[in-house]
């Protein structure tokens, strides 16, 4: 329809449209503004456009040194993080991509230098790089806010290289295989990669062993497998000058396989969770919900194709409502870009009722079991969510109704919250009170928190594309999503971060 | 489709845009014609003075941008070059841009003239965006387009779409001078009639006899916003090039078009939108309100923490406070609700900062109270001030234990000595214009310690430079005339909002500025004298500039006046201000002052003697060319060389000039006094003369009258 397309606001469907044709520059320009504007916003889109923008810019530009590149999606992640600081999603899945790039690099020189493990993110000298490693112990369980300086643990590091080694111990493979692509229903804890990395340690103990080393990596639970961080020094060749020009040619292709990867992971994520559903959601069973999210309504009918239960839905009125309402009377819209909508759960034969916020502690005694879908969750295993999950959460520990958080991994952020006020969004008054209600709005300040922080104690389990896991263990699926390098974005440096921290 | 496609195509080649649908395009008003800024105004064009840190053209720009805007044209008058400076170093030109930036200067006296400039270039491809510079919105326009394209399709003759927001009966950001009334049919969205009144003015509509016949149902709305946002078509360009003078698009755009309906039929249509912010920051009353809409996030996502600019670090913190990287905070000082901070910006033991704006490189004092104040950049304010509701411009230094009331207004660079107190709404200013029209020249105005104290710089900008010494001038003889100047202004000064009342009367000052009668939007008929005034000596211009036969002129202010019953002083106040501004027209062409006069003057001699002959009328004619005078460039040397030529050939005598140097009216203030000072040479010759004159025929001086040769 022609004329609809002049003055059509820009939304994520244009702008993955012009992604095509446009420019590297003036699409990081437009996503910058688009995030802005709010133009695209909620974890979904902001993850979607993150991850075509990255996979564009990697694509176009003629980065072939893995280096170079990880600084390039470095500097385009701090400007789109920069616009938007709240939407998580997008620095997770830069940060996501940023795992894959070093991944693939490490992996090239593992095929190129041998057995040595070198990160590519190190590329300094070998000195420098011992300088720093003492530093290291200091951070553990030491977190990071906000604003760029998130941080982990320093086991998690560990982790990482644990996983890298694992994926050495592969290398016969031409191809990485990356654990957040397993979609085993089975506890993360059984399929770890550090098992199999603790392995692979023994497997080759003496090419590792560094010297004095031990004495300053102390956590205790992985302290075997800190030994491939420490064998870095024992490289002698950076990175650039090892790889020959016919395995940089594989880099950018293997990097953009592996965001290809992550798309797909971004488009079967809600199916991921949904298949979980039959162990949660029991015959006659009450279950509340909130907010119009579409993978708990995904979620729920999965449920409905066996079992016959009743849902109870918080409208999370302002923001939400109007959408809240459209599911509940004709199913959850679709993508963006496919004007498809599910069929409303009702149509499946369960009882849907609407409930205003207002009631949630009144009914909470009758639920079984409260669903939320987040907006973002944090290292700690709170979470964001739309306004209101506080209250919901609350109510539900009230009456030890236990809580289950549905969040896709990308959700997931290695951000702690130190100041939970700052992680809060607030949007348009006028959606609380009428803009033309003047006399009333000049005088009273009206907020309109976007978001409630739910504190982790207050959520039982969450349900993620892994399968489900306790809150205390997502600092685990943390540590496997992201290389503690990349936790800071805004550090100039590869490894500021573990430099930062110390 | 994305606006990047477009652009790129565009681009690459420009037939492949035909078979296309064209690009939506935008025309942006930096310039409103009005004076409502000053003395802000005086050094920056409006659209770059800050609010809430961010200049008010960026928001504007981005607002086009989320709206899909892919071509824009800027008409620029006043300090082009500044806006030009500051685009070119902006986001917007470079090649990331959404869309593609032309920055016209534009030589127009009013919104009218931009659009019939607009017509003439032909740029306009298909229906656009009209807008001012100064608009905050965040509201999506696509279903308005929408709207408005599907009306165009069944009916060519809809011409316009306006933008109007819902706002309640009474809300901040409305204009409060000017109540603007909407007709609207609700079953087409057809505005059939519209008016503005005035509060406390004409409490009646005059709504046409058909528009209640021809319709079932009509609203009458009084309550909506209007912005200025219209969706055009290229045949409202057309129309404004047929009515050359027209200069307003609602008060003469819209009433125009709304009355020759029956004629041509073209209809103008209404949107009217329910949720978003749309608002301009015309005035500094609606700067004010508009400032704390986007502090308290009812403009969201616009605000401080959208960081709009590339640079900007901004971020929301608890209380709506919202800080940018790198502000300093005495540990005991307190930043309270709804305020913002700049960059580097610190603040000194003790103080308290609530309700306010601080912009970056401010460095406040100890103990100093700051409520309600719009402070620039690189303000220094000295221990133990207090500011109360005052806009304070860059790089002001205020000192120790001064007091800043309410309403204040500090422009650039002003200091204020230690233990001022800067009363109520006084302007202060260090720069003072020296101009007419467009070319303004700017010079260092006298510091006048009275006002900012020992060790200050800056002196008071009177309200309404222009006008108001002219008014003031004439109030004290010609009292019936100084009506006709002061119309409706001097209103609203009980408004129901104590804090706003400081704003409420600056922008309430005159929208019109006097030699062009700009946006003159107050021309009702019943305020007979100064339409004549204005009709009279527009007229009386217009034919001296086409140099026309100087009988016709006469035979047409003839006509003129007899229509209007005008009396001859209105008559002579007419001429003398055509003649003035002529003049001025001449030397800013690039003749000689001495040129000028004589080029204009001695053509059109007939036109000066019809109305001026004797020697009451000769003085009172010297006298208003003299107050003219005051407020055009070089006015003393015009005042100078146009007594001269006025006295070679008789128009005037020895007598009316003494009468005129004597009269206190024409050394009422001191501008008058600078005006005629010159002339005082040519003054004392003619009286001298005419004293020999007299000294020879009668040592007396009462028969001076009798010296007048007709």
């Amino acid at each position: 329809m022609p004329t609809s397309t002049v003055g059509h606001t820009p939304s994520l469907s244009t702008f993955l449209k012009s992604l095509k044709t446009n420019d590297i520059e003036s699409s990081i320009e437009l996503l910058v503004s688009l995030l802005k504007r709010r133009q695209i916003r909620n974890s979904r889109q902001c993850a979607l456009a993150t991850t075509h923008l990255l996979l564009s810019v990697v694509a176009k530009e003629r980065i072939r040194d893995a280096q170079k590149l990880i600084e390039r999606i470095r500097s385009v992640g701090r400007r789109l993080v920069a616009a938007q600081p709240r939407e998580f999603a997008v620095g997770n899945i830069v940060r996501r991509v940023l795992g894959v790039v070093r991944e693939v690099a490490e992996d090239n020189e593992d095929s190129s230098v041998g057995s040595e493990l070198l990160s590519p993110g190190t590329p300094t000298t070998p000195g420098t790089s011992e300088a720093r490693r003492p530093h290291l112990p200091k951070t553990f369980s030491e977190f990071t806010p906000l604003h760029g300086a998130a941080a982990l643990p320093e086991s998690f590091q560990t982790g990482l290289h644990a996983s890298s080694s694992e994926l050495e111990s592969l290398a016969a493979d031409s191809k990485p295989q990356r654990p957040s692509l397993m979609s085993s229903t089975t506890s993360y804890a059984a399929q770890g990669p550090s098992l199999t990395s603790l392995f692979s340690i023994l497997q080759h103990p003496a090419g590792r062993s560094p010297a004095g080393s031990p004495g300053m990596s102390t956590p205790t639970a992985f302290s075997p497998s800190m030994k491939p961080s420490s064998s870095r020094p024992a490289t002698p060749q950076r990175p650039g000058t090892a790889s020959g020009p016919k395995e940089k040619m594989d880099i950018k292709a293997e990097v953009i396989d592996g965001i290809k990867e992550l798309l797909d992971e971004l488009d079967v994520v809600d199916s991921q969770i949904a298949e979980n559903a039959l162990d949660h959601i029991h015959s006659n069973e009450i279950v509340l919900t909130h907010t119009s999210s579409q993978t708990v309504q995904k979620f729920l009918m999965t449920a409905a194709r066996k079992r016959k239960f009743t849902v109870f839905h918080a409208e999370a009125y302002p923001n939400n409502h109007e959408a809240t309402h459209a599911t509940i009377l004709n199913g959850a819209a679709g993508d963006e870009d496919t004007d498809e909508r599910w069929k409303p759960l009702t149509d499946m034969g369960i009882t849907v009722i609407l409930i205003p916020d207002s009631a949630v502690f009144a009914l909470m005694s009758r639920i079984n079991k409260v669903i939320l879908a987040p907006h973002a969750v944090l290292a700690n295993g709170s979470l964001l969510a739309a306004a209101g999950a506080s209250t919901i959460a609350r109510a539900a520990k009230t009456h030890h109704v236990p809580v289950v958080v549905l969040s896709g991994v990308y959700k997931l952020s290695p951000v702690y919250p130190f100041d939970t006020d700052e992680l809060i969004e607030y949007g348009d008054p006028s959606k609380v009170v009428a803009f033309e209600d003047a006399a009333f709005a000049e005088k009273v300040d009206v907020v309109n928190p976007v978001y409630d922080h739910v504190e982790e104690d207050l959520v039982d389990l969450y349900i993620t594309n892994l399968g489900g896991c306790a809150p205390s263990y997502l600092y685990r699926i943390v540590a496997d999503h992201y290389r503690v390098e990349d936790v800071d974005l805004s550090s100039k440096e590869g490894v500021g971060a573990a430099v930062k921290a110390a | 489709m994305g606006p990047k496609v477009k652009k790129n195509a565009g681009k690459g080649s420009k037939t492949e845009d035909v078979e296309k649908e064209p690009p939506l395009q935008a025309v942006v008003h930096l310039d409103a014609f009005e004076d409502r800024f000053l003395p802000f105004t005086l050094e920056r064009p409006r659209c770059l003075l800050t609010l809430a840190n961010t200049p008010l053209i960026e928001y504007t720009l981005e607002w086009l941008a989320s709206v899909g805007v892919e071509e824009l044209y800027l008409y620029s008058g006043n300090h082009t070059e500044q806006v030009e400076d500051y685009l070119n170093s902006s986001r917007w030109t470079r090649d990331a841009s959404p869309f593609t930036l032309e920055l016209i200067h534009s030589p127009s006296t009013s919104i009218g003239d931009n659009m019939r400039n607009l017509d003439q270039k032909e740029i306009m491809k298909g229906d656009f965006l009209s807008v001012y510079g100064d608009i905050v919105a965040n509201i999506p326009l696509e279903a308005a387009i929408r709207s408005h394209k599907s009306r165009r399709e069944k009916n060519k003759s809809a011409i316009m779409t306006m933008i109007l927001r819902e706002a309640g009966d009474y809300h901040r950001t409305k204009d409060h001078h000017m109540r603007r009334c909407f007709v609207i049919d609700p079953a087409t969205d057809r505005c059939i009639h519209y008016e503005q009144v005035k509060p406390r003015h004409s409490p009646r509509l005059n709504i046409p006899e058909e528009v209640l016949k021809d319709h079932v149902e009509i609203d009458m709305r009084e309550d909506l916003l209007d912005c200025g946002i219209d969706i055009c078509t290229p045949d409202a360009l057309a129309q404004w090039s047929d009515s050359f003078d027209w200069k307003m698009p609602r008060k003469d755009f819209v009433h125009g078009v709304l009355q020759d309906y029956e004629t041509f039929g073209r209809t103008i249509h209404t949107y009217i939108i329910s949720d978003g912010y749309a608002a301009r920051a015309n005035t500094l009353k609606t700067y004010n309100a508009v400032s704390k809409d986007i502090i308290s996030r009812w403009a969201y996502p616009y605000g401080p923490d959208m960081n709009l600019m590339a640079d900007q670090s901004f971020q929301l913190q608890k209380g709506t406070v919202y800080k940018e990287d790198g502000v300093i905070l005495a540990r005991s000082s307190m930043v309270g609700k709804k305020s913002v901070l700049g960059k580097a910006t610190s603040i000194g033991e003790g103080s308290v900062v609530t309700n306010s704006v601080i912009g970056r490189r401010c460095v406040i004092g100890r103990r100093v109270r700051i409520d309600g104040a719009y402070i620039w950049d690189d303000v220094s304010i000295g221990d133990d001030t207090k500011i109360n509701t005052a806009i304070v411009a860059n790089e002001v230094s205020v000192g120790r234990k001064c007091e800043i009331k309410r309403g204040a207004l500090l422009s650039y660079g002003v200091h204020v000595g230690d233990g001022t107190t800067v009363k109520e709404d006084t302007r202060i200013t260090r720069t003072k214009r020296k101009r007419e029209h467009e070319n303004n020249e700017f010079s260092r105005g006298p510091t006048d310690n009275k006002i900012v104290g020992k060790g200050g710089e800056g002196f008071e900008l009177q309200l309404d430079e222009e006008e108001e010494e002219v008014v003031e001038a004439l109030r004290l003889g010609i009292q019936e005339l100084d009506l006709t100047l002061v119309d409706d202004d001097i209103s609203d000064l009980d408004s129901d909002e104590e804090t706003d009342t400081a704003y409420e009367q600056r922008s309430n000052s005159r929208t019109t500025s006097f030699t062009s009668n700009a946006s003159d939007e107050s021309g009702e008929t019943r305020r007979n004298k100064a339409d004549f005034h204005h009709e009279a000596s527009s007229s009386i211009f217009d034919a001296l500039q086409r140099e026309q036969d100087p009988d016709n002129i006469q035979l047409e202010l003839k006509a003129l006046r007899m229509t209007s019953n005008a009396e001859d002083s209105q008559v002579r106040r007419a001429v003398a201000v055509a003649f003035s501004k002529r003049i001025t027209n001449l030397i800013e062409s690039g003749k000689s002052p001495k040129e000028a006069v004589d080029s204009s003057i001695p053509a059109n001699q007939r036109l000066i003697t019809s109305c001026v002959k004797e020697t009451e009328e000769q003085a009172e004619f010297l006298l208003f060319l003299q107050t003219d005078l005051v407020h055009r460039p070089q006015g003393n040397k015009i005042l100078l060389f146009a007594v001269n030529v006025l006295a070679e050939n008789d128009m005037v005598d020895g007598e009316g000039l003494k009468v005129w140097w004597e009269d206190a009216r024409s050394s009422a203030s001191e501008e008058l006094e600078a005006v005629r000072k010159e002339t005082k040479q040519i003054v004392d010759i003619m009286a001298d003369e005419s004293d020999e004159d007299e000294d020879d025929e009668d040592e007396d001086d009462e028969d001076e009258d009798d010296e007048d040769e007709d």
